[in-house]
C-alpha cells in the first residue's frame, strides 16, 4: 500500500505538469475537430473522424507519456525529495512501483478524457447516434500500448537523464512501430539479417501490435478473432512491462541518491 | 547501555573513472552512539558526515564496512519503521499543504486512519506550527515553518532514533532556540538522536557526546565534558627575536603559536595588519612557565597571561587544525 | 561511481529472485508475440511501405505515417480529394487516391470513387472519356479486391465498368460473380447473401447482353429467389416488393422475346412462311417487305470517312434499320493497346503518345452524321503514330430491344449486301446461346426451356467497317474523304 501511497503522490505532481496539459488540449482540440469534415459524406466523415480521433488519442498519448514518465524518478532525486521517501521503511521496488502506478494512472485520466470526448464526437456525428464498440477497443489498446510506453520510460529513467530517456524512449517507440518489418526480416534468406531481426523483434517492445486503427475503422474488414488478437495484446503489454519494471528496479536497487 | 548505531570500518570511496582518481569520503569508521543519547557528529564541510549518514540510512552503499542500527544490520528496511531523517535542506513537494505533506509521509509508516490524522496534528503541534498554516502550501513557508515541518516530518512514526542534519541552521534566533530546545526535548523522551551540527554552542548544549570526523577519518570522540576539560591559558607575547629563531621553540612547548592581526585601522582598510604579536595557547601550568620564561631568555615582552575556560569549538578547532590543514 | 560496494544479505536474495522472475517474464514474451505475429501481418497486408509514399508525401503528411498513423494521413488526403473534385481539379485527384490507398489499403470507398474518377471524369472538350485511364482503372480495382476479398462493392464496381464502359460483358459477368460469391456478413442487409440483388441483376443483364438468355433467365428467377427470402421476412418492404415486380417483368419478357425473336410459338397464325415454305422461320428472319422470303435484314451500311480539317472527321453515311440503331466509332492509332500494368500500380499516368477516342452516332432515318473534332484536346489526343485505324460498327447484342427483335440476340437476322461489312466475332467468349440453325452457330439448338444451358455455339455477327489512313493526312488540315481503298480487314 505504501506504493499505492507514492502512485497518489505521483498523479497529484504529474497532473500539475503545464506541458501534459498542453498535450492534452492539442489531442482534444484534434478530436473536436471532427465535425468540420461533416460536410462529406456521411460515410466518409465517420471515416475520417475516427482515423482523426484515434491518431490524436494515440498521439497526444504518445507525448503526455512520455513528457510524465521521464520526470517521476530523475526529478525526486534532482530535488532530494527522494531522501524523505527512502529513508522511510519503503523498499526501493516499492518507490519503482509506485511511480510506474502514478504515471500509468495519469496517463489513463489523459486517455480516457480524450476517450471520452471522441466518444461523444461519435455518438453526435453518427445517424444514428450509437457509439461503435470497436472504438471502445481501439481506445482500449492504445491506452495499454501507452502503459508499455510508461514502463519503457520508468525503466530508462532509472538511470537515464530526462532528455536522453525522452529520444531514446521516441526512438524505440517508432522503431518498435515497425514490428512487421523486424517479423519479415526474421525469414530473410541472409542468416545475419534474419538474426539481427529476430534479436529486434523479440528484444524490443513491439508497440505496432497494437496499431489495428486500420482494420476497426473499416469494420467491414472481417478479420478472424480479432478479441484473442487483443487479448493476446492486452497480455503482451502486462508480460513486457513486468519484464521492464523488473529491469528498473533490479537498476534502481543499486542506484546511490 | 546497548549501542543505537554500531559502525565498524564503514568506507566508502568515489572512484573518477575518466580521472582516474580516487576519492574516499569516509575512511574506516568506527564509532558508536547509545541509546538515549544526543550524539553530535562535527565536522568541517566535506568531512563525510552527510556521507556517513547516507549509508546508514541505505541512501547510498558503502565500499566496505557495516554497521547496525538498533541492533539490526544496515540495510534493513523493517528497522526504518523507528527511525527518522532530517536532511541538511528540507527537500519537500512544495505544492503540497504541510497536512498533506505529513500525511503522505506517514502513509509511508503504513499508518491508518484515524491514528494517522491524530499523529499529523500531534507533531504540527509539537513543533509549534501556526495551525492556519497547516493547510497552506509549503511553497509559501518561512525557512522556520519549512524546518518546523521538517522537524515534524521525523517526528510523526515516534521514532526511537533520529539522524538530524543542521536541524537549526539558517534559522533566526527565536527559532533557533525554539527548535533547539525541541531536539533537546528528545531525550527525556528516551529517543536517541544523532545530530549532525556546525552549531557548536548548541551542540555542546544538548550532547553528551561528540565525533570529530575530518576527511573521512574519525579523529576523536568522547564527552563533551572530557573533551573540554582543563583550562587553557592564552599568552601574548612581543619580541623581534621571537618571529625569528624562537619561534620553532615555541611551537615544540605549546599547541597553539599564531600571529596577532590589528583588523582595524585609522583608513578603515579590512587588510589585517600584523602588530608583532604572538598569541599562545598553554594546556597547563608548566607550559605556561616555560613559555614565560623562554619569551623572556630572548628579550620578548609578555603583553598578558589569560587563563580560559575551553569549549567544545577550541577542542574542533585545535584537532582540526593538529591534521594540519 | 564506487570502486566495489557492500550490499545487504535481503538486497542479494531479493535481485536473485527478481532475476529469476525477468528471465521467465522475458522468455514468455517470446512464444506470445509468435502467437501475435500472424494476425499483425494480415493487418498490415496491401500496406506500402514508407519509401514508397515518400515519393508522393510532403514532410508534413510523412510524419503522420511515420508515427502509424496512417489513417489519420488518409482521411486528411480523402479530404482535399474532396475539395478537388468539388472543384473539378481532377488530374490532383489521381496522385493523392494512390496514396490513400497505399496508406490505407482498406478504404474501400477511395478504391470505387478513384476507379469511377479514372473512368469516367477524364474527358475531352466533347465529353468523351479518355481510354487510356481504363487500363490503370482497373488495376486499381484488382487492387482493392485483392487487399478487401470480403468486400462486394470494389468487385461491383469493376463489373459495372466493364458492363458500361469497356462492353466487356464476359469480364463484368466475371466480376459480378465474384461478388455475389463474397462471404455473407450478420450484420448486413443483404444476409444471408453477400452481395445485394443489384448485383445479381446486373449479372442477369450481362447474360443478356452476351446473347446467354437460358443464363439471365436463370440469374433473374435466383433474383427472384431472393427478393421472395426478403418480402417473407418483411412483407411490407416495398422497396423489395418493386425489385421483386422488375425481376418478374425481365423474366417474362426475355422468356417472351425469346419466343417472339426465334420461334413460331406466338404468331403462327400470322406467320404464313409455314404455308408458303413448308416451315415456320423465326421472327429474326422476317422478310423484306415485298419479298416473301424468309432471310436476314440488308443493312445496307454505307459509310463516308472525311477529314474536314486539321484532326477533324465527319463521319456519316446510312444504315438501313428503324430509328435507335447507333453506330459505334473507334478512331485509335494503328498498334493501339491497352497500357499492359504489371506489377505494383505506382501512378496512374497515361502513355501520352496514345491516341484512342471512342463514340456513337445515333441513326435517323437510315443516315446518320457526326463531327469527331479532334483538335481541342492535344493532350489526349496526340496523333505521335504514323497510322491510324478508325472502326466504325454495329453490335446487335448492345442495340434497343426493338432492333433485337429484328436482328436477334447475335445478330442471326442481320447481314449487308458487302459481305466484307459483315463481322463475325469467333473468339469463344464472345459465343451466345444458339437460337436457330443455319446462321453460322455451332453445336445444338437451345430447348427452349433449360436454364442451365451452358452450350453456346452461336458467335455474333456484326456490321463493321475498318478505315486505315496516315496521320499526316489527319494533320495536314487538307480535306479529304476516305475511299474503299484506305479500307482494310476487320479485325477483333
Amino acid at each position: 500500500m505504501v506504493a499505492l501511497a507514492i502512485a497518489r503522490q505521483t498523479v497529484r505532481e504529474a497532473l500539475r505538469r503545464r506541458v501534459m496539459w498542453i498535450f492534452l488540449v492539442i489531442g482534444v482540440f484534434l478530436i473536436a475537430l471532427g465535425p468540420v469534415f461533416g460536410f462529406l459524406n456521411p460515410r466518409d466523415s465517420q471515416v475520417v473522424l475516427k482515423s482523426l480521433g484515434l491518431a490524436a488519442i494515440l498521439l497526444a498519448g504518445l507525448f503526455i507519456t512520455i513528457v510524465t514518465c521521464i520526470y517521476l524518478i530523475p526529478v525526486e532525486i534532482e530535488r532530494r525529495t527522494i531522501y524523505t521517501v527512502l529513508s522511510k521503511p519503503v523498499q526501493r521496488y516499492e518507490f519503482v512501483l509506485g511511480k510506474f502506478l502514478g504515471g500509468f494512472a495519469t496517463v489513463f485520466v489523459n486517455i480516457a478524457a480524450m476517450g471520452i470526448v471522441f466518444l461523444a464526437m461519435l455518438w453526435m456525428q453518427s445517424p444514428n447516434h450509437k457509439v461503435p464498440p470497436e472504438m471502445v477497443k481501439g481506445v482500449m489498446l492504445t491506452f495499454f500500448q501507452m502503459m508499455l510506453l510508461a514502463a519503457l520510460a520508468i525503466f530508462f529513467s532509472t538511470f537515464a537523464t530526462p532528455v536522453v530517456n525522452f529520444f531514446l524512449s521516441f526512438a524505440i517507440f517508432l522503431v518498435g512501430n515497425l514490428s512487421t518489418v523486424t517479423e519479415s526480416l526474421t525469414t530473410n534468406r541472409n542468416p545475419l539479417v534474419s538474426g539481427v531481426g529476430r534479436v529486434i523483434h523479440y528484444l524490443l517492445p513491439n508497440f505496432g501490435n497494437f496499431n489495428i486503427q486500420n482494420s476497426i475503422i473499416h469494420p467491414q474488414i472481417e478479420l478472424k478473432n480479432v478479441d484473442a488478437f487483443i487479448m493476446q495484446n492486452i497480455a503482451y503489454a502486462f508480460i513486457y512491462s513486468a519484464v521492464l519494471l523488473i529491469l528498473a528496479i533490479l537498476i534502481f536497487d543499486r542506484r546511490e541518491v | 547501555m546497548a549501542a543505537a548505531i554500531s559502525i565498524q570500518g564503514l568506507t566508502k570511496k568515489y572512484v573518477d573513472v575518466w580521472q582516474k582518481q580516487e576519492v574516499v569520503a569516509v575512511n574506516n569508521l568506527h564509532l558508536e552512539v547509545e541509546e538515549g543519547e544526543i550524539f553530535g557528529f562535527l565536522g568541517r564541510n566535506g568531512a563525510g558526515k552527510t556521507t556517513t549518514i547516507k549509508m546508514l540510512l541505505g541512501l547510498i552503499f558503502p565500499t566496505a564496512g557495516d554497521a547496525t542500527i538498533l541492533g539490526r544490520p544496515m540495510g534493513d528496511n523493517n528497522v526504518k519503521r523507528e527511525l527518522a531523517y532530517l536532511p541538511e535542506e528540507t527537500y519537500f513537494y512544495d505544492s503540497m499543504t504541510g497536512w498533506d505533506l505529513l500525511d503522505f509521509y506517514a502513509r509511508l509508516f503504513r499508518i491508518p486512519e484515524p491514528e494517522r490524522s491524530r499523529r499529523v496534528k500531534l507533531a504540527l503541534e509539537k513543533v509549534r506550527l501556526q495551525p492556519d498554516a497547516w493547510k497552506r502550501s509549503v511553497r509559501g513557508y518561512s525557512k522556520g515553518m519549512r524546518q518546523r515541518t521538517g522537524i515534524a516530518q521525523a517526528l510523526i512514526n515516534d521514532p526511537k532514533l533520529l539522524f538530524l542534519d543542521e536541524p537549526t541552521s539558517g534559522l533566526d534566533p527565536i527559532a533557533h532556540a525554539e527548535l533547539r530546545d525541541i531536539v533537546a526535548s528528545l531525550k527525556d523522551e528516551g529517543k536517541t538522536v544523532f545530530l549532525s551540527s556546525h552549531q557548536l554552542a548548541d551542540v555542546e548544549l544538548i550532547c553528551s557526546r561528540v565525533a570529530i570526523i575530518h576527511n573521512g577519518k574519525l579523529l576523536t570522540t568522547g564527552r563533551i565534558k572530557d573533551l573540554t576539560a582543563g583550562e587553557r591559558t592564552e599568552i601574548i607575547v612581543q619580541g623581534k627575536e621571537l618571529t625569528n629563531g624562537v619561534m620553532d621553540k615555541l611551537k615544540a612547548l605549546v599547541p597553539i603559536v599564531e600571529p596577532v592581526y590589528d583588523h582595524t585601522d585609522e583608513s578603515g582598510s579590512r587588510e589585517p595588519v600584523p602588530t608583532g604579536k604572538l598569541r599562545l595557547s598553554s594546556d597547563d601550568n608548566e607550559q605556561t612557565t616555560a613559555v614565560i620564561d623562554l619569551v623572556r631568555s630572548a628579550k620578548g615582552t609578555i603583553i598578558s597571561v589569560v587563563p580560559h575556560k575551553r569549549t567544545l569549538e577550541d577542542v574542533f578547532v585545535e584537532t582540526v587544525r593538529k591534521e594540519g590543514i | 561511481m564506487a570502486a566495489s560496494k557492500v550490499y545487504s544479505q535481503e538486497s542479494l536474495q531479493r535481485r536473485r529472485i527478481l532475476g529469476a522472475a525477468l528471465v521467465a517474464l522475458f522468455l514468455l514474451t517470446i512464444p506470445l508475440q509468435r502467437a501475435i505475429d500472424p494476425t499483425a501481418r494480415e493487418l498490415k497486408k496491401g500496406e506500402v511501405g514508407l519509401t514508397q509514399l515518400s515519393g508522393g508525401l510532403t514532410n508534413e503528411f510523412m510524419l503522420l505515417p511515420l508515427l502509424g498513423f496512417r489513417e489519420a494521413a488518409a482521411g486528411l488526403l480523402w479530404v482535399r480529394c474532396d475539395e478537388f473534385f468539388h472543384s473539378g481539379d481532377y488530374d490532383a485527384i489521381l496522385p493523392l487516391v494512390r496514396l490513400i490507398t497505399w496508406l490505407d489499403p482498406h478504404a474501400d470507398n477511395v478504391y470505387v470513387t478513384g476507379a469511377w474518377h479514372l473512368s469516367y471524369n477524364f474527358t475531352d472538350s466533347s465529353e468523351r472519356s479518355d481510354r487510356r485511364y481504363i487500363p490503370p482503372s482497373q488495376k486499381l480495382l484488382d487492387e482493392g479486391i485483392a487487399n478487401n476479398p470480403n468486400l462486394w462493392e470494389i468487385k461491383f464496381e469493376k463489373g459495372w465498368q466493364n458492363y458500361d464502359k469497356i462492353k466487356d460483358f464476359p469480364a463484368a459477368e466475371a466480376a459480378f460473380e465474384m461478388a455475389m460469391a463474397t462471404p455473407p456478413r450478420k450484420d448486413s442487409e443483404d444476409y444471408p447473401w453477400g452481395a445485394p440483388l443489384r448485383v445479381v441483376h446486373t449479372w442477369a443483364h450481362s447474360f443478356e447482353k452476351q446473347g446467354r438468355i437460358p443464363e439471365a433467365l436463370a440469374a433473374w428467377k435466383e433474383a427472384m429467389k431472393r427478393s421472395e427470402y426478403f418480402l417473407k421476412k418483411n412483407p411490407k418492404d416495398y422497396s423489395t416488393k418493386q425489385l421483386y415486380a422488375a425481376e418478374k417483368h425481365n423474366y417474362e419478357i426475355t422468356l417472351q422475346r425469346y419466343y417472339d425473336r426465334y420461334t413460331d410459338h406466338n404468331h403462327s397464325d400470322v406467320n404464313q412462311t409455314a404455308k408458303l415454305y413448308g416451315k415456320p422461320y423465326p421472327a429474326v428472319l422476317q422478310p423484306v417487305p415485298g419479298d416473301p422470303r424468309p432471310q436476314p435484314w440488308n443493312t445496307s451500311f454505307e459509310p463516308v470517312v472525311k477529314i474536314t480539317r486539321a484532326k477533324v472527321f465527319e463521319i456519316s453515311g446510312r444504315f438501313n434499320s428503324a430509328d435507335g440503331a447507333r453506330i459505334d466509332v473507334r478512331i485509335a492509332d494503328e498498334d493501339y493497346k491497352p497500357q499492359d500494368i504489371s506489377g505494383v500500380l505506382n501512378s496512374f499516368d497515361v502513355p501520352p503518345d496514345q491516341t484512342i477516342l471512342m463514340d456513337t452516332i445515333s441513326v435517323r432515318k437510315t443516315k446518320f452524321k457526326r463531327e469527331m473534332d479532334m483538335s481541342r484536346d492535344v493532350k489526349m489526343y496526340s496523333f505521335s503514330k504514323p497510322y491510324l485505324k478508325i472502326v466504325l460498327s454495329y453490335n446487335p447484342r448492345s442495340t434497343s430491344p426493338h432492333l433485337q427483335d429484328r436482328f436477334g440476340w447475335n445478330g442471326e437476322g442481320l447481314t449487308d449486301d458487302n459481305p466484307n461489312r459483315v463481322w463475325v466475332d469467333k473468339r469463344e467468349k464472345m459465343r451466345g446461346t444458339k437460337m436457330i440453325e443455319g446462321q453460322g452457330g455451332e453445336g445444338p439448338v437451345w430447348d427452349g426451356k433449360d436454364e442451365s444451358w451452358k452450350v453456346h455455339g452461336q458467335p455474333p455477327r456484326l456490321i463493321k467497317v475498318t478505315y486505315r489512313v496516315a496521320t499526316a493526312d489527319v494533320l495536314s488540315g487538307a480535306e479529304k474523304t476516305l475511299t474503299d481503298k484506305d479500307i482494310v480487314p476487320n479485325e477483333d
